[in-house]
């Protein structure tokens, strides 16, 4: 069959479901040449990533976050029934301006999605974050027995009614008295995945203690109309603080250094379980066009779903509530994990990459574009410990002027996480490279890095590694 | 309404406003890449590719009695033989002999051309339609970023490499019609007949072509059906940025109009918002004299076209630059240890680290001058540099002392700017280095010709 033959396939079906049946599965599906990431709709530099980079670090940085995020906005009396019925994480204690980081698994304990999660009223909660959170909302919303009502202000690419809401973040070691200035006196006190609010010049905004970077800072928003007048009062009022705006290249790198995975697979693709959910989500939704990259290649699509664990957020499995995957979960718990873990490239086998353009025809290696160097949706390399063993995978990966190194976010097996050891990650695809269009023909080589913690864990707090 | 005369006052000077801290990279305004570039890349070399032109060109429209006259009074070139269905790249200079832009004109009809380019060239033209007493109209279609009424007139392709005749012929339902080099014919694409002519930024074989703006999804999916078996790719804005480097257009003029008391009534009626009192200098090659960064027609390749069959603004001073020494293009082949330093140097704690490369297009400002030096001494300036993955190389376009100008001699380019790097805002702080590079032809010159090289 041709490709032709196989796209008329794929534009007649309506669901994920049928998509996956006409491609012959979930990886067939995973791996077909696609269209490729949706841009993120934001300018690429403002000024130029390496000083964007280090603005977050050494004096602050204005994140845009309205733009490539849903919203799902979740109201009715039975809002935290819901949440705490699909959520692995507690709800005690949680109501009115407070807020966090939602995971929800498949029944067999497999993340589908995380999120955040802001309660901004009793009974009202907002949830932004990566598509597949919101579609499982939502799914569950229409279809169980829930006293709720559902409304999704989709992002920006795919939202024709413009957004609702602004969402700005800045962090960094000026931050606070950026903010001190706009607000005209001292900020709130707001601790960690709190909120508050706060004056910026005649507008006020709603705040989460939560940051992209780590740094010190706060993410606020308030409605869409304001969003350049708050963005001007911002600017203003940070110019000789160093107050940096972040372009789409230099935010994308932002939550490898901090430790935020961001390209889960969400579990769905298999199991019988997950059929009506399949059936019941879109052809044209985000995870019937995401795509699978990287070196590390499995024929079984579960070989790309985490847990809980392997993602860092173990600890905020709480089974004082019955929740899907509970079971599966109790019995994960006690099984070896993946734990989390950073990758510092060797910089000679990097620069032997760059040298590698100079080949002719497929010699070269995979061309690492900078500064975040991942070609797919969801990207897994192969990590190998001595002797060649697969001991994990790499998964995002970014240049950082911060570290003034590559880097890449890994997920590891416990029993090998060894910090300070050697080890090799397989870069490029097998066989000249896949049928995705971001890669060129190239062939595999290995580079040598060294396992390490979180850069800067000293300076920084992040909201995948605190509670 | 405020002028670039103006804007230079404010500064203190042109260098000053060339150098003011700002950004100077207009976003081009396409997907900057639809597959990957390396490959989009290669297309224009081993299969099709589909520029998409539409957006970042402004188009002026003159008309009348006197469009030639203008024409010719302003443009370098020779104007014999120029009429409908012809079309010429323009090269128009100050009273100098240094050039203020170029762009292609398109002869449409008797009294009818359409000039498409940078709008360095057209607000030249346009000055002189309004001020000196021509029997001409204009019509201004702006560049997209820059286009206040919401819509361009035309789309604009370009369909270029080893298979673009079979993909024209497909689409065409046949036989092309013979159109040789910068002249203008028509072809069909689907139901569109659209009007074409030979002129392609690569220089590999193939057609520009272009029709009223609201075809451009219907033809452009005309294009890639007919393309798809023939390896036709779309080009994003990543890899058309470093087209014109392989194939030898040097895009990157500094307009020749910010000095000289002759200019300064251009430089007040060209507005404070234009695209020149907009344009940021860098580059490792630092001056005081806004001239030495002017150009020639014989710098650029252009000596040519230089005909003294008419009188035309820098005729006079261009009679005498022709007898004097002139620098010649080339182009330098950068050497692979060197550009392996400086991605090396970004292991670099601090300032110790060199100025970022960006691929495929490396340059950071709109004018970007690097000093290219032999045994220490200057002997020319590198222009537009991009990695090329037809060269497998990264390679920039340059203009050398002629006696300088020997293929295969090493020189070195001064790699990032004095001092720590200037106010440009896409720079970041650095130290210089030296990359050596070896001096060579047009990359694939046996199977190309390009607008800028040919008659």
């Amino acid at each position: 069959m041709g490709a032709a033959a196989a796209g008329a396939a794929t534009t007649r079906a309506a669901t994920l479901q049928e998509k996956m049946d006409a491609a012959g599965g979930p990886l067939a599906l995973l791996r077909q040449p696609g269209p490729g990431p949706l841009p993120f709709p934001v300018k690429a530099e403002f000024t130029n990533w390496r000083d964007e980079q280090e603005s977050w670090r050494r004096t602050a940085v204005l994140f845009d976050q309205s733009h490539h995020m849903a919203d799902s906005t979740l109201e009715g009396a039975d809002t935290l029934r819901l949440l705490s019925r699909v959520a692995v994480n507690s709800f005690a204690g949680f109501g009115p301006m407070k807020a966090k980081q939602l995971v929800v698994c498949n029944p067999d304990g497999q993340v589908i999605g995380d999120g955040v999660a802001f309660c901004l009223a009793e009974n009202r909660v907002r949830v932004v974050g990566r598509a597949p959170i919101h579609s499982w909302l939502q799914y569950h919303a229409e279809s169980g027995d829930y006293d709720i009502s559902y409304r999704r202000d989709e992002r920006t690419v795919r939202n024709r009614s413009g957004r609702e809401l602004f969402r700005f973040q800045v962090n960094g070691p000026s931050a606070r008295e950026i903010l001190e200035r706009v607000n005209g006196g001292p900020l709130p006190d707001i601790p960690f995945f709190t909120m508050g609010r706060f004056n910026v010049g005649p507008y006020e905004v709603t705040a989460l203690n939560h940051r992209m970077s780590g740094f010190p800072g706060l993410e606020f928003w308030g409605p869409y109309e304001q969003c350049d007048g708050v963005r001007e009062q911002l600017l203003e009022a940070g110019a000789d603080l160093g107050l940096t705006q972040a372009g789409a290249k230099s935010y994308s790198t932002a939550a490898v250094e901090s430790g935020w995975i961001a390209q889960i697979t969400p579990a769905v693709y298999s199991g019988e379980a997950l059929r009506p959910f399949r059936e019941w989500l879109g052809a044209d939704s985000f995870e019937a066009n995401v795509n699978l990259a990287g070196s590390f290649v499995s024929d079984r699509v579960e070989e790309y779903y985490a847990t809980p664990w392997d993602l860092g957020y173990g600890f905020i499995v709480k089974h004082d509530h019955d929740f899907i995957g509970a079971e599966a979960l109790r019995r994960i718990a006690e099984e070896p994990h993946r734990q989390k873990a950073w990758l510092y490239w060797h910089r000679d086998d990097v620069v032997r990459i760059f040298a590698s353009m100079c080949e002719q025809g497929g010699r070269r290696f995979k061309y690492l574009d900078m500064p975040a160097g991942w070609y797919g949706s969801m990207q897994y390399d192969a990590v190998e410990g001595s002797g060649g063993s697969l001991i994990g995978v790499s998964r995002s990966l970014a240049y950082s002027s911060n570290v003034r190194g590559w880097i890449s976010l890994c997920m590891i097996d416990e029993s090998s996480l060894e910090y300070g050891q050697e080890v090799q990650l397989v870069w490029g695809e097998p066989n000249g490279g896949s049928a995705n269009p971001a890669v060129e023909r190239h062939v595999q080589t290995r580079i040598r890095a060294t396992l390490g913690r979180k850069p800067f864990s000293d300076a920084t707090e992040g909201s995948s590694i605190r509670r | 309404m405020r002028s670039l005369q103006d804007r230079i006052d404010e500064a203190g000077g042109p260098l000053a406003l060339l150098r003011l801290p700002r950004s100077g990279i207009f976003p081009f305004p396409i997907r900057s890449e639809f597959t990957n570039w390396r490959d989009e890349q290669e297309s224009w070399y081993r299969s099709a590719v589909l520029f998409d032109q539409s957006e970042h060109m402004t188009d002026l429209t003159i008309e009348g009695a006197d469009t030639h006259r203008l024409l010719s009074e302003l443009a370098v070139n020779s104007f014999n033989g120029f009429g409908p269905a012809k079309a010429k790249q323009i090269v128009l200079c100050n009273h100098d002999g240094y050039v203020i832009g170029d762009a292609i004109a398109f002869c449409l009809g008797e009294h009818h051309v359409r000039i498409v380019g940078r709008p360095s060239a057209h607000n030249w033209i346009q000055f002189h339609a309004q001020t000196g007493g021509y029997d001409v109209t204009w019509r201004r279609d702006d560049r997209t970023v820059q286009n206040r009424s919401g819509a361009r007139e035309l789309f604009r392709f370009q369909v270029q490499g080893p298979n673009a005749q079979a993909i024209l012929e497909r689409v065409n339902g046949g036989p092309l019609p013979a159109i040789p080099f910068f002249t203008i014919g028509r072809l069909q694409v689907g139901r569109h007949e659209l009007t074409a002519l030979n002129h392609r930024m690569s220089g590999f074989p193939g057609l520009e072509m272009w029709g009223p703006y609201e075809h451009r999804e219907e033809v452009r999916e005309a294009l890639l059906e007919a393309g798809a078996e023939y390896g036709l790719l779309q080009a994003g804005a990543r890899a058309y940025a470093s087209v014109a480097t392989e194939s030898g257009w040097i895009a990157g003029i500094t307009p020749a109009i910010y000095s000289g008391e002759r200019m300064r009534a251009y430089r007040q009626w060209v507005p404070a918002a234009s695209f020149e009192a907009n344009l940021i200098l860098g580059g490792s090659f630092v001056s005081d004299r806004i001239e030495d960064y002017y150009l020639t027609p014989f710098d650029l390749g252009y000596g040519f076209m230089v005909k003294f069959d008419h009188d035309f603004v820098g005729r006079e001073a261009l009679e005498r630059l022709a007898t004097e020494p002139h620098r010649d293009k080339a182009w330098l082949y950068w050497q692979r240890d060197d550009v392996a330093r400086v991605f090396a140097s970004l292991y670099e704690q601090g300032d110790r680290r060199f100025k970022y490369i960006d691929m495929p297009a490396a340059w950071y400002s709109s004018m970007q001058f690097d000093r290219i030096e032999r045994a220490g001494a200057l002997i020319g300036l590198s222009t537009t540099a991009v990695y090329s993955s037809n060269a497998r190389s990264f390679l920039s376009l340059c203009i050398i002392d002629s006696q300088e100008r020997v293929n295969g001699a090493e020189v070195a380019l001064v790699w990032g700017e004095p001092d720590g790097g200037s106010a440009n805002l896409a720079v970041e702080r650095h130290v210089q280095t030296r990359i050596r590079a070896t001096i060579g032809d047009k990359p694939f010159a046996d199977r190309t010709e390009g607008s800028s090289l040919r008659r």
